[in-house]
């Protein structure tokens, strides 16, 4: 029996990617290499930004014209030569199907990734770990390229199939020459220069990578693009001797986010804001690990987004730089309309509150949830424009007095109390509990459900913990009601309602004396 | 038109005898059609046949016209299937193609008719077989609906050089046994890229350019009684034995001897490839896929020749049966042959292998290693099979400890900018915002509009069938004490949804609103033309629009809105929703394809930037400061150009949102923030390439007014 080497290289591709072009290119180049290949891909609506796969074979023998091999429309688990991955989760989708082998495949593989609607859609951080993809993509490779094939790409205005076509190019793998690839691009006449520019680059990314060196390639293992616009808040009265001195009374680790805080709390409101927080901290300042989460908490929600706050940063001359920057308009011009659309709450909620209070309730019972709010798209790069939302930070002043400002400190003020509290009992437990303020974000309608978590997370926690404190300690329930109801509610609000009920049930056991009880419907939750 | 331009490809479809045509399978077909003489060719797009329909369109100017040969996209299969009539009175060939099995149900009715009547003229169906990975319908298999009909069905090997031969036996096949012939090609063999040695193409001797002119008529031909009894008969007595003699002549079926004389391997054509390529990793065939163990290629899978089974079955001990779905047809045959024949041998098929699902390497390998270790080969122990086996498979045990969690799971869903999407951002907003009127049932239809069932959005509780949304609500409308919703695509609408859907709800008085998302095309398949498109696949002029349709029917109560605007969108839900007005209410939601805008737009503006002309591009942005991270935007909006990025704020630790550069600018995520009322961290920005002098003078003037402004609160 011949045996003749048929070389396969599956494109696990998210669709939108060019995925087909990529292997028509490879195709062609086989073709016009003289060798025997065939190339297959799910059509239709499969392709509209889902997972899809392309597959081409090569046959080895130079025989142009003799009997053909038998070609398979599918790859074989165990049997892959090449994955050439566009996308990086993609990755470990063809590993879980079993397609790379260790002892075999050469993975070739951009590490950006474009994130799954599941992954987007959560509350919090849904992000597929990026450590699983690495170590995964290291196990199942018996040479691996992996680089972010896309910043390549936008570095020289191409897409990122060109600069993968490269790589496969740059790594030898197929019997076909460079040349025959680059003719290839030239043939199929669709964004020659961009294309061959991205082919180059991709090329000398997998002859400077070699054999087995993945690690430390350029953008191997960034999981998220960072933004490149400077940190908004200006890092100002570090210089400032007082508040120097102030944050030096702190523990050494806590003084680089104390310097950030106050820094921000300046700039949002005054300096008297800003020793209000240092104040406010000074009593976690006995152990560091809980005052690092509260210090990093409370200046977030110190300097909760009001209507002032954003008219402060969208205009803000820097954000228009930022703006120019990311969309690539540094030479041309631009235009900025913004869509605001502050509800009741937010109107009312910068007025003094002695003035609306009264009004504020009834509006509450009016409206107890989706307030009637006022919708405008503002150009604050027309003077006009800029003007209407600037006027708007004159009433800084006010903001001390506000109706918001009431509400807001009231909260901030029970969750450190309990903070407080609950670090008197049990460390771990004052930590979780400093915790669930990651749950105060949001505007509008979204705040206020989730604040409402935050009352009641504090809530059932500390009468959770009032209970185990009362039968002598041990506050593992709590401590895990806390965790549990927060990484719950951070899923999204389809879990929300999980959360809700699991609070219930575990504060129900504890009352119920039945601790054994409790603990067990935290593990099941 | 349509997804991609094979205008290039089309070149060789005029190739002559010897020159190679390289390209995909679909190619391929279309050569075969031109070199079998066809008179006529039609169909109805959908994956993964949809491109052979942008073929013809592309090929009708340059090779089908000057060959007389009548080329229409048709209105639905069932229009597709009632095309081959032409072939029962006429010695003409013809050939339509449709997406399987869905298609083959919409033209039952007609394909029955003609397989009844009979064919003096050749007559082929092309059907996609949508059937395993990347299937985007349910999963049934077309062979019980040939059995039904008495139609051949061929099911060839996946080579472009196959795909020709047997479209072009299949025309032979056709006029030897007078009945239509399907020719089943699978999803992946569709957009197989290969190379066919090719022939000359045949000029039909009836054709547009030599008509036909006399009408034939013979009552033997009308389906009526006492001639449909007949006609049944025949079917039994002269077609289909005529259709398995051609087979035998022509050998359609391969018969493949080898050493191991007491086993063999029966498989369909189209599982050549994966059969063959399982033997040769398990060390039993090699790349040219010779092998020791006998094999029965079945190339035509109905009617099956008993004595071609038989001949193969004799002297043997254990024979495997590869047969991909189920009912097993082949399977089962082929036992109660071999006990009416008393044949004293061992046959296999469903147990080894799976009931359910495609056959993928991994299951057929699977079940081959079971076939071929439980008996005594001569050429491989089994033993050396095992050992070849697990070598392909240890790696699998490691995978769940490198990726404990599985990987988060990607459907397929709207395009960036795509003006479907805010139509579904408002059906959700309204359901969360007023429940008591937008929390209602939903009956979804086939299109890219299907992904609304799909995550963020989950809008839809039933899929009917394509152009069936509005008449999958008519029970539910009456029974559910609340006014119901259902959606349809242009495409649906104009295969199905006008007639079984609008015409079946305002002839019942059913009270309910029907969401029509007009995009110009049927977006789904790769933008292919609909009556409302203004041309025909043809590229002819038309003047068919949605709203004269409805009009026509009766509807008064039509709103047609611009889909982009959700407030737009949102408010026309609620009046149709709230309305005193009795009957059917339609809004028409309307904004072309963003697909196919980008296609003509993109390069369009690249020039224009080159040339140096002043253009301005909106594009979508977040302040990184203002978003919270709470990602309710994505809950609502599901762009993918609308993703995270890492958060700036040190003091912050979730994921922001982020527009990346891919965006285009349709300003669905400020308005899904407006709507919604979300958030204030959206904004629009209009990019002007190569400003004007005067653009510049007014944007420095605005900047230093600015600038003023902002050094007083510094």
């Amino acid at each position: 029996m011949s045996d003749a080497r048929l070389l396969s290289v599956l494109i696990p591709a998210v669709g939108g990617q060019g995925g087909g072009v990529l292997l028509e290119w490879i195709v062609d180049a086989a073709l016009a290499g003289g060798l025997q290949v065939h190339g297959t891909s799910i059509p239709g609506v499969a392709q509209r930004t889902g997972s899809t796969t392309y597959y081409v074979e090569v046959f080895t023998a130079g025989d142009g014209d003799a009997e053909p091999p038998t070609f398979s429309l599918y790859p074989v688990p165990g049997a892959l030569d090449v994955l050439l991955a566009p996308e990086f989760l993609e990755i470990g989708r063809m590993i879980e199907l079993g397609f790379p082998s260790p002892d075999r495949t050469t993975i070739i593989a951009s590490t950006h990734r474009l994130y799954s609607i599941h992954e987007k859609i959560t509350t919090g951080r849904g992000v597929y770990p990026i450590e699983n993809l690495q170590a995964a993509a290291r196990a199942f490779s018996k040479t691996l390229y992996a680089f972010d094939a896309l910043a390549l790409a936008r570095e020289h205005g191409t897409e990122a199939n060109a600069v993968l076509l490269g790589a496969l190019a740059g790594s030898g793998v197929l019997p076909i020459r460079v040349d025959t690839y680059r003719d290839a691009i030239q043939a199929k006449g669709v964004q020659v220069d961009a294309n061959l520019r991205g082919f180059e680059a991709g090329l000398a990314v997998a002859t400077r990578l070699g054999a087995g060196a993945g690690e430390g390639s350029p953008g191997f293992g960034t999981p998220l693009a960072r933004d490149p616009s400077p940190a908004p808040a200006p890092a100002g009265p570090t210089a400032d001797p007082d508040f120097e001195r102030r944050i030096a009374e702190f523990p050494e680790e806590l003084r680089p986010t104390l310097a950030q805080a106050v820094a921000r709390l300046v700039d949002y409101q005054d300096r008297r804001y800003a020793e209000r927080y240092l104040g406010r901290l000074t009593p976690f300042a006995r152990d560091p690990e809980v005052a690092r989460v509260v210090a990093r908490h409370l200046a977030v929600w110190m300097t909760y987004e009001d209507a002032i706050r954003v008219a402060q940063l969208k205009t803000r001359p820097s954000r228009f730089e930022r703006i120019r920057q990311e969309k690539g308009a540094q030479r041309g011009e631009i235009v900025v309309t913004d869509f605001l659309k502050p509800d009741l709450d937010e109107i009312y909620g910068i007025l003094p509150y002695r003035l609306v209070a009264p009004f504020a309730r009834w509006a509450e019972r009016r409206w107890p949830h989706g307030r009637p709010a006022l919708g405008q798209h503002v150009k604050t790069t027309t003077v006009l424009g800029y003007l209407r939302v600037w006027l708007l930070t004159l009433l800084r002043p006010l903001r001390p007095i506000s109706y918001r400002a009431h509400a807001e400190h009231a909260r901030m003020h029970r969750w450190l109390a309990a903070v407080a509290r609950c670090a008197s009992w049990d460390k771990a437990l004052a930590l979780e509990i400093a915790r669930g303020a990651q749950l105060v974000k949001g505007y509008g309608d979204v705040r206020r459900r989730m604040t409402a978590h935050v009352d009641r997370l504090l809530e059932s926690v500390m009468r959770a913990a009032e209970c185990e404190a009362a039968n002598g300690g041990g506050f593992e329930a709590s401590r895990e009601l806390a965790a549990r109801y927060r990484t719950l509610v951070l899923q999204g609000p389809d879990a929300e309602a999980r959360a809700v009920a699991l609070a219930d049930r575990v504060l129900a056991r504890l009352t119920a004396a039945d601790r054994r009880g409790a603990l067990a419907s935290l593990a099941e939750a | 038109m349509g997804e991609r331009s094979f205008a290039e490809d089309v070149k060789q479809l005029g190739y002559g005898a010897g020159e190679i045509l390289r390209g995909e399978g679909i190619l391929a077909i279309t050569k075969a059609l031109l070199q079998s003489g066809v008179s006529y060719v039609g169909g109805y797009p959908g994956a993964p046949v949809s491109y052979l329909i942008d073929v013809l369109a592309d090929a009708n100017e340059p090779l089908l016209k000057p060959l007389g040969i009548y080329f229409e996209q048709s209105g639905s299969e069932a229009a597709a299937a009632a095309l081959l009539g032409a072939s029962i009175n006429y010695p003409m060939r013809g050939a339509v193609t449709w997406k399987s099995v869905v298609g083959t149900n919409v033209a039952s009715d007609a394909l029955s008719h003609v397989a009844s009547a009979g064919v003096i003229g050749g007559a082929v169906v092309v059907i996609g077989e949508d059937y395993g990975e990347g299937a985007s319908i349910l999963q049934e298999r077309t062979h019980s609906a040939a059995l039904k009909s008495s139609l051949p069905l061929l099911d060839p090997r996946n080579s472009l050089e196959s795909f020709a031969r047997f479209v072009e036996e299949g025309f032979g096949l056709s006029e030897a046994c007078n009945e239509p012939v399907l020719v089943s090609i699978r999803i992946r063999a569709c957009h197989m890229r290969g190379t066919l040695r090719c022939r000359d193409n045949v000029r039909p001797a009836i054709s547009m350019l030599s008509p036909l002119g006399e009408p034939s008529f013979s009552l033997e031909r009308i389906n009526l009684p006492p001639f449909t009894y007949a006609m049944e008969a025949q079917k039994f007595e002269k077609r289909l034995p005529a259709a398995q003699r051609y087979i035998v002549e022509h050998r359609l079926n391969e018969h493949h001897r080898g050493d191991e004389r007491q086993l063999g391997i029966i498989m369909q054509g189209g599982l050549w490839n994966t059969t063959l390529r399982g033997l040769h990793v398990l060390g039993l065939a090699d790349t040219r896929g010779r092998t020791p163990i006998p094999l029965l290629v079945l190339n035509a899978i109905h009617p099956l020749v008993p004595d071609e089974l038989l001949g193969f079955l004799r002297d043997k001990r254990r024979v495997l049966v590869v047969e991909e779905g189920m009912p097993n047809h082949i399977e089962r045959e082929m036992k109660a042959l071999a006990h009416d024949a008393r044949l004293d041998v061992e046959i296999q098929g469903k147990d080894v292998f799976s009931p359910h699902g495609e056959y993928v390497p991994r299951l057929v390998i699977g079940g081959l290693r079971r076939f071929l270790t439980a008996g005594d080969l001569a050429s491989r122990s089994a033993a050396e099979i095992d050992a070849r086996y697990r070598a392909l498979t240890a790696h699998l045990e490691n995978v769940r400890s490198v990726l404990p969690e599985p990987v988060a799971k990607r459907p397929p869903s709207f395009c960036t900018g795509c003006p479907e999407r805010p139509v579904f951002s408002a059906m959700k907003i309204l359901r969360q915002r007023e429940p008591e009127i937008g929390d209602t049932h939903v009956s979804a239809d086939i299109g890219c509009s299907t992904f609304s069932t799909q995550a963020p959005f989950n809008v839809g509780n039933s899929v009917l069938g394509y152009g069936m949304g509005l008449a999958s609500s008519s029970a539910v409308a009456p029974l559910f004490g609340k006014r119901t919703v259902s959606v349809m695509g242009d495409g649906g609408f104009w295969h199905n949804g006008l007639t079984n859907g609008v015409a079946n709800a305002m002839y019942n008085r059913q009270d309910s609103v029907l969401v029509i998302l007009d995009n110009f095309y049927a977006a789904a398949t790769g933008q292919h033309h609909v009556p409302s498109t203004g041309t025909n696949a043809r590229r002819e002029p038309l003047q068919m629009t949605i709203p004269d349709a409805l009009r026509g029917l009766g509807v008064k109560w039509i709103r047609t809105v611009n889909s982009y605007r959700i407030a737009e969108v949102l408010g026309t839900l609620r009046e149709a929703l709230t309305t005193r007005v009795p009957g059917l209410k339609v809004i028409i939601a309307k904004n072309e394809c963003m697909l196919e805008r980008q296609r003509r737009e993109k390069p369009r503006v690249r020039q224009a930037i080159a040339a140096g002309e002043e253009v301005v591009q909106p594009r979508f942005g977040v302040d990184p400061d203002v978003c919270t991270g709470d990602h309710s935007c994505m809950r609502l909006n599901g762009c993918p150009s609308l993703t995270l990025r890492e958060n700036p704020d040190p003091l912050r630790e979730d994921p922001i949102a982020h527009v990346d550069e891919t965006c285009v600018g349709c300003g669905v995520c400020g308005e899904v923030a407006h709507a919604a009322v979300l958030c204030p961290s959206f904004y629009e920005v209009k990019v002007i390439a190569n400003p004007t002098p005067w653009t510049r003078v007014v944007a420095r003037v605005r900047r230093a007014v600015i600038g003023r402004l902002a050094a007083l609160t510094a």
